[in-house]
C-alpha cells in the first residue's frame, strides 16, 4: 500500500512526540466511521483475552494487598498513610506486609480505615477476617517451609511453595480455633457498634 | 442501539464486569483497527494484533484510571496507549530499514528526488538514533532527530501547519477547515503546494542536499 513521504514523515514526528496535532487527531477519530473492521473470529478470541486478563486482576483479599494497592494506585507514600489511619509507622509497615494481626489493632483505627478508604464494613470484616487466618496460620506455613528448605531445594522452588501457600491460606476457608475465632467476633461486634 | 458512555466502560471494567470487555471491543476496536489500516498503513492482520494488545493493555491498567477532567479522558488515555503502540510498531519498522519504495510521489510535484533525498536523510538520521544502544537518553535522541520537522512547521504559516500535520494524520478536510478558517476546496487545492513549500524548507536544514534545495527554492520563488 502506497502513501505519501511527506505524510509518513510528519506521523513519524507525531508518534515520537516531536509535533503535536493539539487534540485534532484523537477528535477526529471519534468521528470518523471505521473504513476496516476486524474480523468477527478476531472479536471473539480478543474478548476471551480481555475477559481472562480481567479476571486475573490482582483483588485485595486482605489488609496488606488492600492497602498495597491504594498506595500504588494513588501514588502515595507510607507516611501519608499512617499519620491518617492513626498508626504508627511501624504499626502501618506491618499492616501492609500482613505481618500483624487485625486484632491488635483498636475498632476506633478500623472505622477510620473504612471511613478513609470508603469500604463497606462487610468488605472491612471480610478483609480483617482473612488477615487474621493468614497471620495466625503464618508460623505453621513457616514450619512447612523450613522442611523443605531443608531438602536443599532450589530458592525458586521455595518462593513458588511460599506463594501457593499464601494464597491456599487465602482462599481457604480454614477454621480458626473456638478461641481465637471468639477474640476475631469481638473486635467485629466493637467495629459494629461503634457505626 | 444505545451510545455506549465511556464511563460506563470504566465502571463495568472496575467492576469486573464481563460486559465490560465488550462493550469496549464495541465502542473502541473498529475504529483503532482502521486508523491502523488507513493512516499508518499497517498490514491488517497486524493491526488487529497491536489494537487487541491495546485494549489489553486497557484491561490491564484499568484500575490506574481516573475520570480527571470529564468524560473524553478515556477516550484521550486509551489514543495514548495506542499511538505508543503505533509508535513501537514503526520503530520496529525503522530500525530494520523502511521501505521507501512503497511511497507514492506527491501529487503534482515537480522535484520528486528532492523530497525522496530529504524524507530520506531524515529518516536515516532516525533510524541512526534507534539502532544505536538503548538508554536514558534514546528518547530525546530519537526526539532530537525529528526536531528539525518541527522546527521547518513553525516557520510556515499556522493554517498551512495545521493542514500539514491534520491531513498526514488522515483529519477530513471539513474538519481542518474548521480549525483553519479556509474553505475546503481551498485546501485540497494548495495542499500538494503546501507539501513542497515544506520539503524545500526542511531540505535548508540538510547542507548535504543544498545543490536539490536550491533548485526547489527557485522553483518555489
Amino acid at each position: 500500500m502506497k502513501r505519501s513521504a511527506v505524510d509518513v514523515l510528519l506521523q513519524v514526528a507525531y508518534l515520537e512526540r516531536a509535533i503535536t496535532a493539539h487534540g485534532a487527531y484523537e477528535g477526529s477519530v471519534l468521528r470518523k466511521k471505521p473504513r476496516t473492521l476486524a474480523s468477527a473470529a478476531v472479536q471473539k478470541v480478543l474478548e476471551e483475552r480481555l475477559a481472562v486478563a480481567l479476571e486475573e486482576q490482582a483483588v485485595p483479599v486482605t489488609v496488606g494487598s488492600f492497602l498495597k494497592l491504594i498506595r500504588e494506585e494513588q501514588k502515595l507514600r507510607p507516611q501519608e498513610l499512617f499519620s491518617r489511619m492513626g498508626v504508627t509507622q511501624n504499626v502501618y509497615r506491618m499492616l501492609e506486609y500482613d505481618r500483624i494481626s487485625p486484632l491488635r489493632i483498636s475498632a476506633d483505627v478500623w472505622r477510620r480505615f473504612a471511613q478513609l478508604f470508603n469500604v463497606s464494613s462487610e468488605n472491612l470484616v471480610a478483609l480483617i477476617q482473612r488477615t487474621h487466618r493468614l497471620v495466625f496460620f503464618g508460623p505453621s506455613l513457616q514450619i512447612t517451609l523450613a522442611r523443605y528448605d531443608a531438602r536443599k531445594n532450589k530458592a525458586m522452588k521455595k518462593e513458588t511453595m511460599r506463594q501457593a501457600g499464601e494464597e491456599l491460606f487465602l482462599r481457604a476457608n480454614l477454621s480458626l480455633p473456638v478461641q481465637e475465632q471468639r477474640k476475631l467476633d469481638m473486635l467485629v461486634k466493637a467495629i459494629r457498634d461503634g457505626d | 442501539m444505545a451510545r455506549i458512555s465511556n464511563r460506563q466502560i470504566v465502571e463495568e471494567l472496575k467492576a469486573g464486569n464481563r460486559a465490560g470487555c465488550a462493550h469496549l471491543i464495541q465502542v473502541y476496536q473498529n475504529r483503532l483497527v482502521s486508523e491502523a489500516v488507513n493512516t499508518f498503513r499497517i498490514a491488517i492482520g497486524e493491526a488487529e494484533e497491536l489494537v487487541s494488545d491495546v485494549l489489553l493493555a486497557i484491561v490491564n491498567k484499568i484500575r490506574r484510571f481516573e475520570f480527571r477532567k470529564g468524560e473524553n479522558d478515556f477516550h484521550i488515555w486509551v489514543m495514548t496507549v495506542f499511538k505508543n503502540k503505533v509508535r513501537d510498531h514503526v520503530r520496529h519498522i525503522a530500525s530494520t530499514g523502511l521501505p521507501m519504495e512503497s511511497y507514492d510521489e506527491m501529487e503534482g510535484e515537480t522535484n520528486q528526488g528532492l523530497s525522496r533525498c530529504v524524507v530520506s536523510a531524515v529518516m536515516s538520521a532516525y533510524q541512526d538514533a534507534l539502532n544505536r544502544e538503548r538508554d536514558e537518553d534514546t528518547e530525546s535522541r530519537v526526539s532530537g532527530k525529528l526536531r528539525a520537522i518541527a522546527e521547518t512547521l513553525e516557520q510556515m504559516e499556522t493554517w498551512e501547519r495545521v493542514l500539514l500535520r491534520c491531513r498526514a494524520l488522515d483529519v477530513p478536510y471539513e474538519e481542518i477547515a474548521g480549525y483553519t478558517g479556509k474553505p475546503v476546496r481551498q485546501l485540497k487545492v494548495y495542499h500538494a503546494r503546501v507539501k513542497q513549500k515544506f520539503i524545500a524548507r526542511l531540505a535548508k536544514q540538510y547542507p548535504e542536499l543544498s545543490s536539490s534545495t536550491t533548485v526547489m527554492v527557485a522553483h518555489e520563488a
